[in-house]
């Protein structure tokens, strides 16, 4: 394996190597390193409202099946029939009390407990050739659940999902947890990209400085009116846990004024009054600023934008869209695109914001085609061997000598957690790049494998708010842990 | 009323009927088919026999 020691030290220096977005063996690290041991976004939990509902979502080529099963707890099965290893689910949603293999019969309630495997008796001899009590489908190592956000992680010992998100969370609420009744979700759109992952990733959560320039058309057709360069550098971006975003500045007014302001209905605005903190209030009402687009660490993104909708009207409606990275290649990404709302507005709300996110995002909205334009032709360029000369800028907002061109607003300047600063900067584009470099510097720890029919499996840690603790359930053979993996 | 029947010496868990026809058919922790209802109405005859035929071992019967 090449040291790529040289690659990670100049990206925690801010400066870029532009390979490290388009190249094969980099790739093979980010799966090896990155994505079997981060928290990682697969769906929400008003996906699978009802028993037996489930969606299936990929974490690169693992398939996993998220399902709600009769007692109403959310699983994620490793989506391997445990005989031969096909996909015991085919479709990509549905309700099902069972999933059945349709390679050879073996059937599966929506827990992942096996129930039916033909002839148990007559080929297997029964439970002392192959024990079949107890077995189920693989869990997720780990799985938490925030605002009805469902993450998993392949690493078993994974820090708690709160932990993880920290004082993200504190963001995440604004796009999530609009009122008590949470967000509902239409979607995902999916769609491919011939781009590399971290460059959405990145773009969402810091890049102001793009928008005058990329979505120059959308301002001059009048759909939108705040990504004028003047407008755009007034805002802050901010980094709080694992995760940062961008706001915008808003006019003078009380809370009340400025949420209107973004087009929210009061109806809504009650609701926000009555689940957001004081802080959370005050980063609106008091500081003035309304949270854009956000990145939480490694390729999940938000956006919040308010264009007009309406041809004969100068009224903004405002929408929310949740969004994974999701990497295909070290050139290619599958974009799911989530339409978010809060479950309690009303319909006519619930139309007009689709409409917004419609125009806007998802794979025929107007800025997607300004980004991914880019990004395709970033990509292509990062594959040569004359990329491989250049160390990339990256260090907007920082001097030579490691001063800030612009500090950090104080505690009485700004109400929410984090580090947040006004005008154009790449702080956050470091601060994932930072933690991307950190989890491919570490070799990843001895994973445990499980002999199918002869141990039992160990059940899924659990974390969150949603979900309460479970604990190891059935023994594990000690001999099957002690293969390491990648060592 | 027609009938459908389990032969459990047969059954082998392949769950065919549970996904034919759900609210007619489960299997219990050990695979084995439980019967959820017997009789059905002529409208649901297409669909139980349908789920009947599926099973690979022949443990369903429809009778009249």
């Amino acid at each position: 394996m090449t040291d790529q020691s040289g690659v990670l030290n100049d990206v925690r220096q801010g400066m870029i190597p532009a390979h490290i977005y388009n190249d094969k063996e980099l790739f093979d690290l980010e799966k090896e390193r990155l994505f079997s041991r981060s928290w990682l976004f697969v769906a929400h939990e008003s996906e699978v409202p009802q028993a037996g509902d489930y969606v299936v979502r990929h974490v690169l080529e693992d398939s996993f099946i998220i399902s709600r099963d009769e007692k109403g707890e959310v699983r994620a099965l490793f989506n391997m029939c445990l005989h031969r290893g096909m996909q015991v689910c085919r479709a990509e949603m549905g309700n099902a009390s069972h999933f059945r293999c349709p390679y050879h019969g073996w059937s599966y309630r929506n827990d992942g407990r096996l129930i039916g495997l033909p002839f148990h008796e007559e080929a297997f001899g029964g439970e002392e050739g192959f024990k079949k009590k107890g077995q189920t489908l693989l869990p997720a190592p780990s799985l938490g659940v925030y605002n009805g956000l469902i993450f998993i992680s392949l690493d078993p010992n994974a820090e708690p999902l709160e932990d993880f998100l920290g004082d993200f969370k504190f963001y995440l609420d604004y796009y999530t947890k609009q009122s008590a009744g949470g967000i509902e979700l239409r979607g995902p759109q999916r769609w491919r990209i011939k781009a590399n992952w971290k460059i959405g990733a990145e773009n969402f959560a810091g890049d102001m400085y793009h928008t005058p320039q990329t979505h120059a058309s959308v301002v001059e057709i009048g759909l939108f009116r705040e990504p004028k360069a003047e407008k755009r550098k007034d805002g802050t971006t901010y980094w709080a846990g694992n995760g940062g975003g961008t706001t915008y500045k808003l006019p003078e007014g009380s809370l009340e004024d400025r949420l209107r302001y973004v087009g929210y209905p009061d109806d809504m605005i009650e609701r926000m009054k009555g689940q957001w903190s004081q802080a959370q209030l005050d980063v609106i009402g008091q500081d003035g600023f309304m949270i854009s687009a956000a990145s939480l660490f490694p390729n999940m993104s938000f956006v919040h934008n308010w264009p007009r909708v309406e041809e004969d009207s100068d009224d903004v409606h405002p929408f929310i869209s949740i969004r994974q990275w999701q990497p295909i290649s070290e050139n290619e990404t599958e974009v799911l695109s989530w339409f978010a709302v809060d479950k309690n507005a009303t319909d006519e709300y619930k139309e007009l914001s689709y409409k917004a996110y419609l125009m806007c995002f998802g794979s025929g909205g107007m800025f997607e085609q300004d980004d991914v334009e880019n990004w395709v032709s970033l990509t292509n360029t990062a594959a040569g061997s004359m990329a491989r000369r250049l160390l990339l800028n990256g260090r907007m907002g920082l001097l030579e000598d490691g001063g800030n061109v612009v500090e950090p607003l104080t505690n009485e300047q700004y109400s929410g957690p984090g580090s947040t600063r006004v005008g154009y900067s790449e702080y956050n584009q470091r601060e994932l790049l930072t933690r991307w470099a950190d989890h491919l510097e570490r070799p990843i720890e001895a994973a445990a494998q499980l002999k199918v029919g002869m141990t039992a499996v160990r059940k899924t840690s659990k974390s969150g708010s949603a979900s309460s603790c479970v604990a190891a359930e059935a023994p594990i053979d000690e001999a099957a842990e002690t293969v390491l993996l990648g060592a | 009323m027609p009938v459908v029947t389990a032969d459990l010496k047969a059954c082998q868990g392949y769950a065919n009927c549970v996904m034919a026809a759900p609210d007619y058919f489960d299997l219990d922790d050990d695979g084995n088919v439980v019967m959820i209802k017997r009789e059905f109405p002529e409208s649901e005859r297409s669909r139980v026999t349908e789920a009947a035929r599926s099973c690979p071992v022949s443990a369903l019967t429809v009778s009249e």
